[in-house]
């Protein structure tokens, strides 16, 4: 979809719907804590925000692609955290990290 | 989190592209797949596969692609230098005579097995002086013997059973160890090496080098309480088996029948029970012969069942007497301890207050000097009781050898029993019982549980001008000593269920049906008489080679099957029952499918005819489940019952190429990737110069999208 097209105030539509993680009217409530729908606001929407010449919609689409990155961020930093523990431990955890694995590699601890 | 997925997506990949090149050629064009002119396919190897316990794993690993390593064919333990520190091209994969592979090779591979991909055993036609891969004190945390009982005879304090054992079969490799024939594939091996691998003067050799690639990448890992626990894990998206509980099904049979359905304590039921093993095992996985070590005690015993047949007919004794045949025992007692457990509770036809004495058929063909020994326990012996029961059995069996050339004698010393079924059935109550074996302390077997224990360590040698099936009828040596310990079992077994003394010197076992069973048990199990005791469906389990005694997870052993065909022909009685009355008899007024079991033979084939005499053989022979009760209680950690498990595996194989030094192979990758930036360089060049360089008629540019 080529934003070029689009009137500035459905881009700010748009980009409130990546914010709040409601594109396809799936989670009507928003804020679905979607990590890769806000990278996608980020990408998409940073020329708008940050390069393009000011217009009326920019402030608030500036908000919405500042807090997506963030949000983003964080998401990154813990799954990193997460993702290098789990992997590191698994095999000393037992039990407890085979339950919560969801596949178990066959032949190695 | 995915770990494995793509090593999955390249196996598939790869059988996609194999199968398109296959169907390729399969179509009437003489295609050489590349793949058939790299790789040679090793056809006749063997593996080690992983075995897992309470506690440990044992056995082999190999990564999931296979291990690679270049050939080194080991001349010496000194030469062991080269693979291990001094060889410039490490990973090696070492080739080893069967002189060589011994426990110090072994474990100085394991301590550097960074550098070795892999071991391949060359076995020989002929046995070493002696090879026992088993632990010196076999099974010595199941057996009775503990802190608690006998303490000091506990883990072979006092007698080493297996003196030459080096424990190799119960060691961990995290690399794969397979074994070769010494045939024409070897010969290629080893041609290949002297081509390629040799070095010359002192020079390292030059690449490229003879390599070979062993896959035998197995799925279970640390021990079977692990393996199971992700057995029944549901969550994943694909549930996969990784290990699998060893097991399969005692064969047991009566004088007197016992109604199969009626189980627990039988008032006034005193029985004898006669045991023996069925199963043995080797370093490799299933090729295990066990001639000595389980071959020679059920033949003997079957052949006493035979010869206890008539007379227990005419002149019935007052106890019963039990045949009992246990497998898996090579792997801490599994059949029986679960028949012991199943007679604690009650899922038995008997249980332990109905047992009057055991007598257990140990190793008996390598008797030397005439002398056969009794082992009892000297522990359950305190008690007077029991050893009056003991010294009744030891009088009934030394008499019984009467006129028959050697002598059964108890041992000098108080010494525990070898390990033997009985000492399951002590571990529950002080059962009276004894243990023959051919061995007064030391086992006389020196291939005890290796693929070395064969019909060459019997001596089973027959002339070489017969055909098979004159060998089968020949009567050797061997079988005729064998014949003499079946007729003392039975006399004493006859004897000690309180039968007519005056019938005794008529039982005698039949040197026929001995030898038939040592031929059919030790060199080729497709024989006639084989085929005429077994069932028309399971004909095809007889093969031209011995039987495999390793006892399995698929609970079809071969051994098994035959031993419960061959006790219900020897022990049962041949009926009229047509095929399908032989399927249903209980609608026959006489007949009970409780009391016996009803088998349908194939029969001799009578001669100027094609067609077998089939027919219905009546006897009291069962099967019953002989799986460790550890995995009926779920306690996989058992420390009480065995908790063997053998690890599932996808594909097992090996094969030789030659393979490039490193270096050739980065440069050719090197290649590859400058020629694919070039590529994409011209491309773009050309691309964004086009209207120069194709400049013919102009068009108007095309509104972009």
């Amino acid at each position: 979809m080529n934003l070029e097209r689009l009137p500035n105030e459905e881009k700010l539509t748009l980009c409130r719907k990546y914010y709040f993680g409601n594109v396809y009217n799936v989670c009507v409530w928003g804020f679905a804590f979607l990590p890769f729908l806000w990278l996608v606001n980020v990408v998409w929407f940073f020329k708008e925000a940050f390069v393009k010449p000011t217009y009326t919609e920019q402030l608030q689409i500036k908000t919405y692609v500042k807090c997506s990155g963030l949000g983003f961020l964080l998401w990154v930093a813990v799954l990193t955290t997460w993702i290098t523990i789990f992997q590191h431990f698994r095999a000393e955890w037992g039990e407890v990290g085979d339950y919560l694995s969801f596949t178990i590699p066959l032949g190695i601890p | 989190t995915c770990v494995q997925c793509l090593g999955d997506g390249n196996t598939s990949l790869q059988k996609l592209a194999t199968s398109i090149v296959f169907f390729f050629c399969l179509s009437d064009v003489s295609c050489n797949s590349v793949e058939q002119k790299i790789y040679v396919e090793l056809n006749n190897t063997v593996p080690c596969v992983r075995l897992l316990n309470a506690t440990h794993q044992i056995g082999c690993q190999s990564s999931i692609s296979g291990d690679t390593g270049v050939i080194h064919v080991l001349e010496s333990e000194e030469d062991l230098e080269w693979p291990l520190s001094k060889g410039p091209n490490p990973p090696y994969m070492v080739l080893l005579e069967s002189s060589l592979f011994t426990r110090s090779i072994m474990m100085k591979m394991k301590n550097e097995s960074n550098r070795v991909a892999g071991v391949a055993v060359v076995v020989p036609n002929t046995s070493p002086p002696e090879f026992s891969p088993h632990t010196t004190c076999p099974n010595e945390n199941t057996g009775v013997y503990s802190d608690n009982y006998g303490p000091n005879l506990a883990h072979c304090n006092t007698t080493v059973w297996n003196p030459r054992g080096n424990g190799l079969s119960y060691e961990e490799f995290d690399f794969p160890v397979f074994s070769l024939k010494e045939d024409n594939e070897t010969e290629f091996i080893k041609q290949c090496y002297l081509d390629h691998n040799r070095a010359v003067n002192g020079s390292a050799p030059q690449y490229p080098l003879c390599a070979m690639q062993l896959f035998s990448h197995m799925h279970a890992v640390t021990n079977t309480p692990t393996c199971m626990r992700r057995n029944d894990i549901n969550f994943s998206i694909n549930p996969e088996m990784v290990c699998d509980p060893l097991g399969d099904y005692n064969v047991w049979g009566s004088i007197r029948p016992y109604n199969d359905t009626v189980f627990g304590h039988k008032e006034n039921e005193s029985v004898v029970i006669a045991a023996a093993r069925l199963d043995s095992r080797a370093f490799f996985w299933e090729v295990s012969t066990g001639a000595e070590g389980s071959v020679s005690g059920f033949v003997t015993l079957l052949a006493a069942a035979q010869a206890l047949r008539e007379v227990t007919h005419e002149a019935p004794p007052t106890r019963n007497i039990l045949f009992a045949f246990f497998q898996g025992e090579t792997f801490d007692y599994i059949g029986s301890s679960r028949m012991v457990y199943d007679m604690e509770n009650g899922k038995f036809v008997i249980d332990l207050d109905n047992i009057h004495s055991v007598l257990e058929i140990g190793q008996v063909a390598l008797h030397s000097g005439n002398n056969l020994f009794l082992h009892s326990d000297p522990v359950s012996r305190r008690n007077n009781t029991v050893n009056d029961v003991v010294k009744n059995l030891v009088n009934n069996l030394q008499s019984s050898t009467a006129g028959l050339g050697f002598l059964l004698v108890e041992p000098n010393v108080s010494q525990p029993l070898p390990p033997s079924s009985l000492q399951r059935f002590l571990r529950a109550q002080p059962i009276p019982g004894i243990v023959l074996a051919d061995h007064e302390s030391a086992f006389n077997n020196r291939y005890y549980e290796s693929f070395y224990d064969n019909a060459a360590n019997l001596n089973l040698t027959y002339p070489s001008d017969l055909s098979p099936e004159e060998q089968l009828e020949f009567v050797t040596h061997t079988a005729e000593s064998l014949t003499d310990v079946a007729t003392v079992v039975a006399r004493a077994l006859y004897k000690q269920a309180g039968g007519d003394e005056s019938r005794v010197n008529t039982i005698k076992a039949d040197p026929k049906i001995v030898t038939q069973m040592l031929y059919g048990f030790l060199v080729s199990s497709n024989n006639s008489w084989f085929q005429a005791v077994m069932a028309p469906e399971l004909k095809n389990i007889l093969k031209p080679s011995p039987p495999e005694y390793y006892v399995g997870v698929a609970m079809s052993s071969t051994p098994t099957r035959l031993v419960q065909y061959l006790l219900a022909n020897l022990t049962g009685a041949a009926t009229n029952l047509t095929q399908s009355q032989c399927q249903k008899p209980d609608e026959l007024p006489n007949e009970s499918r409780q009391m016996y079991s009803y088998l349908w033979v194939q029969g001799i084939v009578p001669p100027n005819s094609t067609e077998r005499d089939s027919f219905c053989v009546r006897a009291s022979v069962r099967l019953t489940k002989a799986v460790s009760p550890a995995f009926e209680l779920g306690e996989y950690a058992s420390k009480d019952y065995s908790t063997w498990t053998e690890s599932r595996w996808k594909f097992i194989k090996a094969r030789i190429f030659l393979v490039a030094s490193r270096d050739l192979e980065m440069l050719t990758l090197g290649v590859g990737v400058a020629v694919l930036f070039t590529s994409l360089l011209v491309t773009y060049f050309i691309s964004t110069k086009a209207d120069v360089l194709f400049s013919s008629t102009r068009e108007p540019a095309s509104a972009a999208y």
